[in-house]
C-alpha cells in the first residue's frame, strides 16, 4: 500500500471516521487528481461524514449544497439582491445619474448574494470542500448545469462577466440512487460506493464515536446488526442508525442485549412498519441467539 | 518508458474485457484509471482494484463482473522498482449475452455466434432461444395503434413539475426578470415577468414476460409500449425491461424509429425468448439492481405477464411489495384477465396482488385504452 493512502486512513481515524482501504485510495485518488468523488450507497452508510471530514483533515471550509426537487440556479449559484439594488436605484434617480451609470452602481459584487456553488468558487483563503449532498434529488436540467460548473470551475453571470475558482475546490457528492445519476456527470468524477460495514468495522465505528458503550455491548450491537442485515429488510439499517442504538442503549444503561430493552429501542433502527412487524413474533429471539451463539 | 507502455495496453486489454461484458468504460475512463495506477502502489493487487474501481466508476450493479475479470486478467504483478511485465495473450471472455444480467458468470457465448450463422439453437436443452417472426401483426394495425394513442395521448401530461420555467399570462412573479425589464424603463416596472411549473410527462417502467405462456400476447404489448413511448416522446422518462428465466434491460436497444424494426432486434436480444418463466427472481433482480435509480414517486410500474409461474411464490411477494413501496403505482396486465370467468388465483398471481393497484386485462386494443388514463402521472 502507498503510504499516503494509509497516513490517509489513520488520519481519518484520528478525526473519528473508520475508513477500510477502498475509501481511503477513493478519497486520495480525488484529492491527487482533483476530481470530484462521486459517493453512493445506502442511506447511514456514512457518505456524507467523508466530506466532513475531509474538511477537518484539511482545515478548510465546508460549504454544502443540499440538492432538492425544483432546485435551480437562484439558491445554488447566486441570486441578485432585489431589495437592495431597488432602494439603490431610486436614490440614483434623485443624484440624476445616466442610465449606463446607474446599472454599474447596482450590478456591483455587493449586491450579489453568494449561494454554496458561487461562494465555493470565490472562496480566497484556500480551497473549501463542497459537498453536493443527495444530487439525485435534484433533477437532469440542474445535473448538466452542475456538469458546466464542475468542468471548468468558473460561473458566467451576464452583468458582471466570468468569474474564475481562485482554488479548485474539493467536491464532494452523494446519492442515494432514488435517480441514475447521468453518465456524463459519472464520467466527471471518481466514483466510490460505501457498502455496510463488517462487523470489525462496525465495533470499531461503535468503540470511537459512542465510548460510553462498553466493549461486550459494543460487540453485541454489531452482531446484532449484522445478524439483522442478512435477513430481507425493506431498508436494512445503516451505521448511523447503529450509532444511534448505541446511544439509546446507553442513556438506558444497558450492559448487554436483552429481549426487552430490544424490543422496546428496535425504532431506533428500523423504521419501517413491515420490517418491525417481520421481527415481532418469533424473529427477534431468533436473531439475539445468532448473536448470543456467535458470541460464544 | 516501457513500463508505462506495457500498463496502458494493459488497462486498455482490461477495460476491453469489461466493455465486452456490458459494463459501460470509455477511453475518458481508461485515461482516469491509468492516472490512478500511476498515483499508486502498483505492487498492492488490492490497492490497484480499489483505485481501478474508483477511476473507472464501476457501478454496484456491475462490481461483480469486474471483481471475476480482475481476478482474471490481472494477472501480472508491477513492481515500482522493475518494469511491468505484460500478460502474454489476455484471454478476453466473450460477452456472454445481450442483457448482461449483473454477477452471471460468462458462458453462452456460442448464442452470438448462432445468430451470426442464423441457426435456431438451444439455449439450454429445455429452453428454446430463437428468432422471433413478427410476420402476424400487420403493418395497418400498428398505424392504427398509432394512430389512437396520439389522440389519447393529451391525457397522459398533467402533472406539475416542480421546476419554474418563464411563462407569459400566469404565474407567480419573478423578480429577476422582472428586475432586468423594469431597468430598461428607468427602474419603473411596466410588466411584471412571471414563472409557473411547466406540465411534467409521466415516467413508466414497464417490465414484460416474455415466456412461452406469453407467446400469443408478448409481441402485440411490446408494440403497444414502444408505440407509447413514442407517441409520449418519453424516451428518456420510460424503461422497458423483459424477463423469462433472466432479467433484460432493454431500454438501451430501443431506438426511435420503426416498431417492427425494433421488436426483431429484440428479440435476437432477449435470451429464452418463449422459455420458462422465474417471476419472482427476476423481480427480485430488479428490485436489488434497479428499483432506487428507476423507480421513484412518479414513476408507474406496468408489469405484463399471466403469473403463470410454478417456482416459489415468497421472492415475488418481497419483490412486489418493494416495487409497490416506491413506485407511485403499480399495474398489472393480464391477457388471461380478458376471459370474464378469470380469477387470479394462479399461485405467483395471487402472491402479487396484493401489492398490485391494478389489475387489468390486456387482450384487445379496447383494453389497452381503458389503461391509457392510469398511466397519467
Amino acid at each position: 500500500m502507498r503510504p499516503e493512502i494509509a497516513v490517509l486512513q489513520e488520519a481519518m481515524e484520528r478525526q473519528g471516521y473508520i475508513a477500510d482501504p477502498a475509501i481511503a485510495t477513493a478519497l486520495f485518488l480525488a484529492r491527487e487528481m482533483r476530481r470530484p468523488l462521486l459517493i453512493e450507497g445506502d442511506a447511514g452508510v456514512g457518505k456524507t461524514e467523508i466530506a466532513k471530514v475531509l474538511a477537518r483533515l484539511l482545515s478548510t471550509e465546508l460549504i454544502r449544497l443540499q440538492c432538492y426537487e425544483g432546485l435551480d440556479v437562484s439558491t445554488a449559484l447566486y441570486e441578485w439582491n432585489y431589495q437592495r439594488q431597488m432602494l439603490r436605484l431610486r436614490m440614483a434617480e434623485d443624484e440624476g445619474k445616466t442610465a449606463s451609470e446607474i446599472e454599474d452602481l447596482i450590478f456591483g459584487r455587493q449586491y450579489l448574494l453568494e449561494r454554496p456553488l458561487l461562494r465555493a468558487i470565490t472562496r480566497i483563503e484556500g480551497p473549501p470542500v463542497l459537498l453536493i449532498d443527495e444530487i439525485d434529488r435534484a433533477d437532469d436540467g440542474f445535473e448538466a448545469f452542475l456538469l458546466e460548473v464542475l468542468s471548468d470551475f468558473q460561473v458566467t453571470i451576464p452583468e458582471l462577466g466570468t468569474l474564475r475558482a481562485e482554488h479548485i475546490p474539493y467536491v464532494v457528492l452523494t446519492s442515494n440512487r432514488t435517480r441514475e445519476i447521468g453518465d456524463a456527470l459519472r464520467r466527471r468524477c471518481l466514483y466510490l460506493y460505501i457498502e455496510h460495514p463488517t462487523l470489525e468495522k462496525e465495533v470499531r465505528i461503535l468503540r470511537s464515536r459512542v465510548p460510553g458503550a462498553g466493549a461486550r455491548l459494543a460487540e453485541e450491537i454489531g452482531r446484532f446488526m449484522q445478524a439483522l442485515r442478512r435477513r430481507r429488510l425493506s431498508k436494512a439499517p445503516g451505521v448511523a442508525e447503529t450509532i444511534d442504538w448505541a446511544q439509546a442503549l446507553c442513556h438506558l444503561h444497558s450492559e448487554h442485549l436483552d429481549r426487552e430493552t430490544v424490543a422496546e429501542t428496535l425504532g431506533c433502527i428500523l423504521k419501517d412498519q413491515h420490517d418491525l412487524r417481520e421481527l415481532g413474533a418469533g424473529e427477534l429471539e431468533a436473531v439475539l441467539a445468532e448473536v448470543a451463539e456467535a458470541a460464544g | 518508458m516501457r513500463g508505462q507502455s506495457d500498463l496502458v495496453r494493459h488497462l486498455a486489454q482490461f477495460a476491453g474485457a469489461l466493455r465486452q461484458r456490458g459494463v459501460g468504460v470509455t477511453l475518458s475512463d481508461e485515461a482516469d484509471g491509468l492516472m490512478a495506477l500511476t498515483l499508486i502502489d502498483v505492487g498492492d493487487r488490492g490497492e490497484v482494484r480499489r483505485a481501478l474501481r474508483a477511476s473507472l466508476k464501476i457501478r454496484q450493479r456491475d462490481a461483480a463482473v469486474f471483481e471475476e475479470l480482475f481476478d482474471l486478467l490481472w494477472k501480472v504483478r508491477y513492481d515500482s522498482s522493475n518494469p511491468p511485465v505484460p500478460a502474454p495473450g489476455i484471454p478476453i471472455p466473450a460477452r456472454p449475452k445481450a442483457g448482461n444480467r449483473p454477477g452471471r458468470p460468462a458462458t453462452e457465448s456460442d448464442v452470438e455466434r448462432a445468430l451470426a450463422l442464423g441457426d435456431e439453437l438451444g439455449y439450454s436443452p429445455e429452453a428454446v432461444l430463437r428468432r422471433k417472426s413478427f410476420e402476424e401483426y400487420s403493418a395497418a394495425d400498428s398505424t392504427a395503434m398509432e394512430r389512437l394513442l396520439s389522440r389519447l395521448i393529451l391525457r397522459l401530461a398533467t402533472r406539475p413539475s416542480r421546476r419554474r420555467v418563464p411563462v407569459r399570462g400566469r404565474g407567480e412573479a419573478d423578480l429577476r426578470r422582472s428586475f432586468r425589464r423594469a431597468i430598461a424603463h428607468g427602474g419603473e416596472f411596466l410588466s411584471l415577468a412571471r414563472r409557473a411549473r411547466p406540465i411534467e410527462k409521466p415516467r413508466l417502467v414497464v417490465i414484460c414476460d416474455t415466456s412461452g405462456s406469453m407467446d400469443p400476447h408478448t409481441r402485440f404489448l411490446l408494440t403497444f409500449v414502444l408505440a407509447l413511448r413514442r407517441v409520449t416522446r418519453s424516451e428518456r422518462s420510460s424503461e422497458i425491461f423483459a424477463f423469462n428465466t433472466t432479467l433484460v434491460r432493454l431500454t438501451p436497444w430501443v431506438r426511435p424509429g420503426r416498431v417492427d424494426l425494433t421488436l426483431e432486434r429484440l428479440a435476437t436480444q432477449v435470451p429464452d425468448w418463449s422459455g420458462g418463466t422465474k417471476i419472482g427472481e427476476c423481480l427480485g433482480d430488479f428490485v436489488t439492481y434497479y428499483l432506487d435509480e428507476l423507480v421513484n414517486g412518479q414513476t408507474t410500474v406496468i408489469i405484463l405477464s399471466d403469473g403463470l409461474d410454478r417456482g416459489d411464490v415468497e421472492p415475488l411477494a418481497g419483490a412486489m411489495r418493494a416495487i409497490q413501496g416506491r413506485a407511485r403505482r403499480v399495474l398489472w396486465l393480464n391477457p388471461l384477465a380478458g376471459d370474464d370467468r378469470y380469477e387470479p388465483t394462479a399461485r405467483a398471481m395471487a402472491a402479487a396482488l396484493p401489492f398490485i393497484d391494478r389489475l387489468l386485462p390486456a387482450h384487445n386494443l379496447e383494453s389497452l385504452e381503458r389503461l391509457l388514463p392510469l398511466l397519467a402521472a
